[in-house]
């Protein structure tokens, strides 16, 4: 995928001796980019102020998504959306995690026959947890973190994995939606505007 | 052939200095989170994140200059601690350290800013036009500063000035080098990117400024060269104005005090825009600065 970007983008070996210290520090500082879709950006910033503070484990909302692992969709997706997030995804470095909450990354939640949301958003990018509800509280939120962070112990948390083994399939359904070439369509889209 | 003593010393000390500024980090995000009411990170969380940092498993790369940056930057910070007398023992001086280490604390902004120049992002270009713009502005009272030092210490040395301070008393207790304290600090918070100066990172303003491009094992060399310079940053602040040390422990008894000086200022101020700061820096810091070397003639 970054081969025509221009960037040179390498592999790193695994050291398998120092993967479970890895693994811990993964766990334990889970970056996360500051994306906020939907209702959900309104119950985002509560989980980093006072009361229910995610920084006691380590978690940061971070501006760039290079630096981050954790992507939290926290709400409804439209095509126009799910383009950036698209985007964002792939710019974010390997092991990288995804946690969607609210009804509406599921299965469309109220927007069921909308034609303007992104019905079941893994079918796009690969989704490690989901959290439902139409918002969920904070706490349910951090149950979700709670979950990634097991996974994440035991390995199981393998979005990025899947998105590259099955980049096709991907590639293919994102194609579906929004036509072939959407990239640099987008891209040129405001040429015309200037 | 090689000076194996003074080899093994460097490393003892670049260990030890890295290890001490990634807890300051961390004191730095524990304190400011008990400033908000809140419970905060473990101090040892910067060590984790590099660590996390450090076990990413891509990295992507621009080019060459995007991957040298950060290590002259780590190394521009290293060489700036070798100069400083640590704890009664220096590795390497010379005539001038005080100017040598002055400007080595500066080297790695531009290393950093080499780096972020080469991936092409224009938040990049944002952070480093506002970096330089504050390394230019900040540069008159910083100066103004350490030539008031020079003046009244007619020493250009660090340990000369360290030894005249355990005979004549701490700097901050002349009134002409308390005021070139109060001016030495606020180039101080800049220089460590701090709140009311954190022009150029600007977090959440031009997503991450200079360092939006960087991640994986370059945002790890980044974060361990951060670590490195705080801890070389607070020694400098400790050696200057608040009469160096004897041994490790007064020396991390006064950094931590200058570190927390910096925390309360950070958390209560809201940021600059870039051409007030610029205003700011040309005016107070200056007048204050030209009185201390008017008063020490
Ligand atoms: S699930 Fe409910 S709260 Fe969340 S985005 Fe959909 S409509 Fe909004």
């Amino acid at each position: 995928m970054s081969e025509n970007d221009g960037f040179i983008s390498y592999e790193l070996q695994e050291f398998k001796l120092f993967e479970p210290l890895f693994r811990w520090a993964r766990k334990k500082s889970l970056w996360i980019v500051a994306f906020c879709t939907g209702c959900g950006g309104i119950e985002m910033p509560p989980l980093f102020t006072a009361r229910y503070d995610l920084e006691r484990f380590g978690m940061m909302p971070n501006p760039a998504p290079r630096m981050a692992d954790l992507f939290l969709i926290t709400g409804y997706v439209t095509p126009k959306t799910l383009k950036r997030i698209i985007i964002t995804y792939e710019m974010m470095q390997d092991p990288k995690y995804v946690l969607a909450h609210g009804s509406c990354p599921i299965n469309g939640g109220v927007y069921w026959d909308s034609y303007n949301v992104v019905k079941q958003l893994d079918k796009y990018i690969p989704i490690d947890v989901a959290i439902a509800g139409c918002m969920p509280r904070p706490e349910a939120v951090m149950d979700g973190i709670r979950e990634i962070m097991r996974k994440i112990e035991t390995g199981e948390a393998d979005g990025w994995k899947r998105y590259r083994e099955n980049y096709e399939w991907y590639r293919k359904n994102q194609d579906e939606l929004f036509g072939e070439g959407w990239r640099e369509k987008d891209a040129k889209r405001w040429l015309a505007w200037l | 052939m090689f000076d194996w003593k003074l080899i093994l010393e460097a490393i003892g000390m670049i260990i030890y200095a890295t290890f001490v500024g990634f807890i300051f980090m961390g004191i730095e995000r524990k304190a400011m989170a008990r400033i908000q009411r809140r419970i905060g990170p473990p101090i040892y969380q910067p060590i984790i994140d590099t660590l996390k940092l450090l076990g990413k498993k891509e990295s992507v790369s621009h080019g060459f200059i995007y991957d040298f940056g950060p290590i002259f930057a780590l190394g521009a910070s290293i060489t700036a601690l070798l100069f400083l007398p640590i704890a009664n023992f220096q590795l390497f001086s010379s005539n001038a350290d005080l100017i040598v280490v002055a400007y080595l604390l500066e080297v790695p902004m531009l290393g950093i800013m080499l780096g972020a120049m080469s991936s092409g992002n224009p938040y990049s270009a944002v952070g480093v036009q506002r970096g330089l713009l504050t390394m230019v502005a900040m540069q008159l009272p910083y100066g103004l500063a350490l030539i008031a030092l020079i003046q009244y210490y007619g020493s250009f040395k660090l340990s000369d000035i360290v030894a005249l301070q355990s005979l004549h008393g701490w700097s901050i207790l002349v009134p002409a080098l308390l005021i070139a304290m109060v001016v030495f600090d606020i180039v101080f918070q800049a220089m460590l990117g701090l709140e009311p100066f954190d022009i150029i990172t600007a977090p959440a303003e031009i997503s991450m400024g200079p360092m939006v491009e960087y991640g994986g094992k370059h945002a790890a060399l980044l974060f361990t060269q951060h670590a490195v310079q705080l801890f070389a940053e607070t020694a400098f602040f400790a050696i200057l104005f608040l009469g160096g040390a004897s041994n490790l422990l007064e020396l991390l008894v006064k950094q931590i005090a200058v570190l927390f000086i910096a925390i309360f200022i950070a958390s209560i101020y809201p940021r600059f825009t870039i051409d007030q700061a610029a205003k700011f820096f040309w005016k107070w810091p200056t007048i204050l600065g030209i009185i201390a070397v008017l008063l020490t003639m």
